[in-house]
């Protein structure tokens, strides 16, 4: 992976010292409120519920066990023993104390870590493909590319004061394992007319208030020209985008109000005034970034079978938890965060410092995260599976539900957030403990639930197959549930089912979805797959049938 | 007077900004203003001898200025509010694009903590939002001694680093 130089050390330990002089300004009565926010947001820190709640970057979710030490260590002395993995790959503490976020900091430096730009209007943490460089469906590994996104993007002078957040998504494989289309930008890599690498450029695509799915505003971008395209697109979105209005500011409103024509044409303009600047990277650049991320050195090992023989809980492991990988002998393991009776994406420090272990003994010393909320070994012998799982088990991470109905992706909603509708942590146990018999959950296949405790959208439920939405009707939560949508490489926007139902009927609204689907569905065909083909209709009637 | 902070030091500021009475070392008037000015429609509000210097609103287009880059001496980018963007792109653009080599100063609801990128983009001159400490405010100028980006001035290309010593 990425390993830090000079500069990079010296620019996040100067970045540590000013955020530790402004939040002693604060403290001091030197800054107010209103002065003090945008400079903490720009730093990862919200003033939440509870606390303030602190979140670090994971640059593409890529992490060193190194690193995931230092994660752990963080939540035993600044927090309660715990962290939270979030829909963009990043962490979040919920309890740290204001005037100990300096230290935090600190201490994440020194394992080349860092909160710059993780909230704020500016552009956020990059994110890919929990499976870059080992899927077999790549078409080149994302991660030089966001690496050199990152460097760019951290603390550019020009664009650092966006009319809004901006976030961009990088993927190396036709199948989108990073939600890129619903990202400001969605870069993915191609191969163009003579071979040569480069992106597809997609733009406008975002959740919240207004979900919509990216435009493609650019087929090919040879790869020498990713940041002067990027910089266009900035500079047109600081210039044009709306800032009186918080809820229209985002660009994808820019690329709606303009038409996609006119918002390409003024790319093209402003990026054939920068693209032979000296944002043009050039072979050796690309290439000193490809090397941190070189393929392991594999061993030559055959395919075998590891489940012959083994017990059934261990079979449901393997088939739901790991995941094919580009070298025969190898598989990726999926870590699941969704153990039933506990906030999707949480993790404790014990289960951190133990995972480090295994993925030192086992896999290539490092851990991914994922945009549901789960993390992966990505370089798991398949000799090892059985001990992997034995002690997967052992730290409470082998819950083999990865794909299923028990995947859910959920926001902190009530528990944390402050501008949260609903509870989405305790409805997300209501949904497990109703659909607690995990055959059912298995004959049910692929199937996403996302829920989101507000319009704001942080847990993605527009892009569910199964959307939930936390909204208040004179001060009670009730919940919308949409279907249909996806995040893949054929994503859509998931369509209301009708009225909103009640806190304590969102488990049996889902129940009926799920008796329709079993009941028409033919031979394999996934629940998306169903709603696809025979549209909302079959699905509103049973829900809101009056003898229901 | 009013005090700013120009090429890191804290000085009084000799100019004239829109809307008070004409300075005898230079007046700062609108860019509808200063266009009008060298199109001949409109007198110049300088006395005799003095300068004139532009000020810019978050929605002008400074590539109006091209034709005056070499002959302007003050241009002054205002920011209304601290959270306003479009500053940043025309501080940039006049430096790194139309060639602008005279003073560039920031206005308006300017932070201690903005100064830094601002000096980033080009701005050699900060006409501070009231209640900031200009001291304080020059010493941030050296707040980084690294970044990642190429703009106006970078020696190292950073992102070339690799390929340098
Ligand atoms: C608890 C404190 C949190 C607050 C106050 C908060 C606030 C917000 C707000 C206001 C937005 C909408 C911005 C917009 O549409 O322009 C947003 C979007 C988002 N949040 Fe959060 N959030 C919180 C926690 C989280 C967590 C824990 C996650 C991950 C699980 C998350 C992931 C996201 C994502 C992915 C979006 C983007 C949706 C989009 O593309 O529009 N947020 N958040
Ligand atoms: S979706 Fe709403 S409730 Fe959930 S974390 Fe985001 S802002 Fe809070």
């Amino acid at each position: 992976m990425y390993r830090y130089d000079t500069l990079d050390h010296t620019l996040v330990a100067e970045r540590v010292a000013q955020f530790r002089d402004q939040t002693q300004r604060f403290l001091a009565g030197q800054l107010s409120e209103d002065e003090f926010k945008p400079l903490r947001l720009r730093n990862g820190l919200y003033i939440q519920t509870h606390a303030p709640m602190l979140r670090v970057a994971v640059p593409y979710g890529l992490l060193s066990t190194r690193q995931v030490r230092m994660l752990a260590h963080l939540a035993r002395k600044y927090d309660r023993g715990y962290g939270h993995f979030t829909t963009r790959q990043n962490i979040q503490y919920n309890w740290p104390k204001l005037e100990e976020v300096p230290d935090m900091l600190a201490d994440l430096a020194t394992v080349e870590m860092h909160a710059i730009q993780t909230s704020g209007n500016c552009i956020r943490n990059t994110t890919a493909d929990h499976f870059a460089g080992i899927a077999p469906d790549e078409i080149d590994d994302p991660r030089p590319y966001c690496e050199i996104i990152r460097q760019w993007s951290t603390l550019h002078p020009e664009f650092n004061y966006l009319p809004r957040k901006f976030k961009i998504a990088v993927t190396g494989s036709p199948a989108d394992r990073a939600a890129s289309q619903v990202h400001d930008i969605g870069l993915h890599l191609r191969r163009g007319p003579d071979g040569q690498i480069g992106f597809e450029v997609l733009v406008g695509g975002g959740l919240g208030r207004t979900p919509i799915i990216g435009k493609v505003i650019r087929d090919f971008l040879p790869r020498e020209h990713l940041l002067s395209y990027l910089e266009a697109v900035l500079r047109v979105y600081n210039r044009a985008g709306r800032r009186d209005n918080i809820y229209k500011a985002r660009i994808k409103i820019l690329v709606k109000a303009m038409g996609e024509e006119a918002f390409r044409a003024a790319v093209e303009q402003e990026w054939a005034l920068i693209r032979d600047t000296a944002l043009l990277l050039d072979v050796v650049e690309i290439d000193r970034m490809r090397k941190y991320f070189r393929p392991l050195p594999y061993e030559k090992l055959p395919d075998i079978d590891v489940t012959a023989g083994r017990e059934a809980a261990f079979v449901a492991w393997y088939r739901h938890n790991t995941r094919v990988h580009k070298v025969s002998g190898y598989r990726a393991v999926m870590v699941s965060l969704k153990t039933p009776g506990i906030a999707p994406g949480d993790m404790t420090a014990e289960q951190m410092d133990g995972l480090a272990d295994l993925a030192d003994r086992i896999s290539s010393g490092e851990v991914r995260s994922t945009h549901d909320q789960n993390l992966v070994l990505g370089e798991v012998r398949q000799q090892d599976l059985y001990e992997t799982w034995q002690r997967l088990t052992a730290l409470g991470l082998a819950t083999a539900n990865i794909g299923t109905l028990a995947d859910m992706i959920c926001c902190p909603g009530l528990d944390f957030c402050s501008l949260a509708n609903a509870s989405s942590i305790s409805i997300a146990h209501q949904i497990t403990e109703r659909f607690s018999d995990i055959d059912y959950l298995y004959d049910l296949g692929p199937l996403e639930i996302k829920m989101s405790g507000c319009m704001n959208a942080c847990g993605h439920h527009h892009v569910g197959h199964i959307g939930i939405l936390g909204v208040d009707k004179h001060g009670e939560e009730w919940y919308q549930i949409t279907i249909g949508g996806s995040a893949s490489g054929d994503s859509s926007l998931g369509e209301v089912i009708g009225p909103s139902v009640a806190k304590l009927e969102v488990a049996n609204t889902l129940a009926a979805l799920l008796d329709v689907y079993v009941s028409i569905r033919e031979e394999d065909e996934t629940f998306l797959q169903v709603v696809r083909r025979v549209g909302v209709t079959p699905f509103r009637e049973r829900v809101y049938a009056p003898n229901r | 007077m009013r005090q700013i902070v120009k090429h890191r030091q804290c000085q009084a500021d000799a100019w004239s900004m829109p809307g008070e009475a004409a300075a005898a070392a230079g007046v700062v008037v609108s860019l509808a203003d200063y266009l009008a000015v060298q199109a001949g429609t409109l007198a110049s509000p300088a006395p005799a001898g003095a300068a004139l210097g532009v000020q810019l609103e978050p929605a002008d287009d400074e590539a109006q200025l091209l034709p005056f880059a070499a002959q302007l001496q003050l241009v002054v980018v205002n920011f209304p509010k601290s959270a306003e963007g479009r500053g940043y792109t025309q501080g940039r653009m006049l430096r790194e694009r139309y060639g602008y080599c005279g003073e560039l100063r920031a206005a308006g609801a300017v932070l201690l903590d903005q100064v830094f990128l601002l000096a980033r983009c080009g701005f050699d001159a900060f006409d501070m939002a009231p209640g900031e400490n200009l001291t304080l405010a020059a010493a941030e100028l050296d707040r980084f001694s690294v970044a990642y980006q190429t703009v106006v001035g970078t020696v190292v290309q950073p992102h070339r680093r690799g390929q340098v010593g």
